[in-house]
């Protein structure tokens, strides 16, 4: 700043002088990186599309909570099919929980099933007690069919169409528009 | 039997009785025919905890599956044992957890597509940005003092530069320089001891 304290006139310096070539290849290399951080800023570094849309559902074959024959995905094709992963620890699902069973009881062409995750079988026994679902709740042990459709949490449910095939997967609680809107491209999908 | 071999051994028993629950589980969706040997013992702990290191724990913060204690983590590497058991290969262990979770599910991207873009992008941005600065360098060799032009900045020649002991004209402006002088070097009045000899 001594040149602004003394008599001498400003060097040709003061006046910025950009490089054009510096200056493009800044541009080159920064905004690609801004577009990505902009395009990302309001996305959930968690939220991760499920490679198993469009593919057929996992099998399985579980045990409903309480006991009784186990149910298997196969032997319900034909229908589309709701699964809703759930947890009696899990706020949200008990918030869910009277949406779906309305919409169970709605629907009777749809075979709801719910996938107790995480969670003790007695605890849930007691829970479907008090509140009385329209459709089985099954025990997954070891966790396996939450591995085998990508579960990252609770609630999480997906939408199977009468031919087998994942057509879509919600995170997080539904309503019952939710609900009935995901079963009606469920059925779109078996035709 | 220690605690650790119990509650592994517990696990495989665990394992087998959900198999017999769930028979259409047995055959692992989308990868084959196991294409490794059936491991057992000390190699197969080994194996699980290598590959358990590969995978991402989906419910924790940036933890692979053999770092976190989450029960979804313990039920992925009570997978990743009974899967090594039966003979599958490290690839076909990481591509069932892939088919269900995505690529996000392993802590090493594989090299494939844009992902070489994360193996290579870093070492090629350090080589390119070697070859700038060489580039920059060989251009403006450092010229001595005097003028021209030195790391793309015109510098004027010294004699243009101001002196030590040159005040600005503004006799305001003069006295703050003279003050500054006096505080930073210890002049007397501001003035340098060599001006006046």
């Amino acid at each position: 700043m001594t040149t602004a304290l003394t008599s001498h006139p400003e060097p040709a310096m003061r006046r910025s002088r950009v490089n054009p070539k510096v200056l493009v290849g800044g541009l080159v290399v920064a905004l690609p990186l801004l577009a990505v951080l902009v395009a990302n800023l309001g996305r959930d570094p968690h939220s991760v599309r499920s490679p198993l849309i469009g593919r057929p559902a996992p099998a399985f074959s579980l045990v409903p909570v309480g006991g009784g024959a186990p149910v298997s995905l196969e032997k319900l094709s034909g229908k589309p099919v709701v699964i809703n992963f759930w947890a009696t620890w899990c706020v949200p699902c008990f918030e869910e929980h009277a949406a779906l069973t309305a919409a169970a009881r709605g629907l009777p062409d749809v075979q709801f099933l719910g996938v107790v995750y995480e969670d003790e079988e007695a605890r849930t026994q007691e829970f479907l007690r008090q509140r009385p679902s329209a459709y089985p709740s099954l025990i997954d042990p070891e966790g396996k069919s939450a591995i085998a459709y990508g579960v990252f949490g609770v609630p999480e449910t997906f939408f199977i169409d009468g031919s087998g095939r994942i057509v879509d997967k919600y995170v997080g609680p539904m309503t019952r528009s939710t609900i009935a809107a995901l079963v009606g491209r469920a059925k779109e999908g078996a035709r | 039997m220690t605690p650790v071999a119990f509650a592994l051994a517990s696990i495989l028993v665990l394992a087998s009785a959900a198999q017999e629950v769930s028979p259409s589980a047995a055959p692992a969706a989308g990868i084959g025919a196991p294409k490794g040997l059936q491991l057992s013992g000390p190699e197969l702990d080994k194996r699980t905890d290598d590959i358990g290191a590969l995978l991402r724990c989906p419910v924790c913060q940036g933890l692979s599956v053999s770092d976190s204690p989450a029960t979804m983590a313990r039920n992925m590497k009570a997978e990743v044992r009974e899967k090594l058991a039966k003979g599958y290969d490290q690839e076909q262990i990481l591509a069932y957890f892939e088919r269900s979770y995505g690529e996000f599910v392993r802590l090493q991207p594989p090299m494939r597509g844009v992902n070489w873009l994360v193996w290579f992008g870093p070492v090629a941005a350090l080589i390119a940005g070697g070859a700038v600065i060489a580039w920059a360098m060989k251009r403006s060799p450092r010229e001595p003092a005097g003028g021209g032009r030195q790391g793309g900045f015109a510098v004027p020649p010294a004699s243009d530069l101001p002196s030590r002991d040159s005040v600005p004209t503004d006799p305001k402006l003069a006295a703050a320089v003279r003050r500054v002088r006096m505080l930073a070097y210890g002049w007397p009045q501001g003035v340098s001891p060599k001006a006046g000899s």
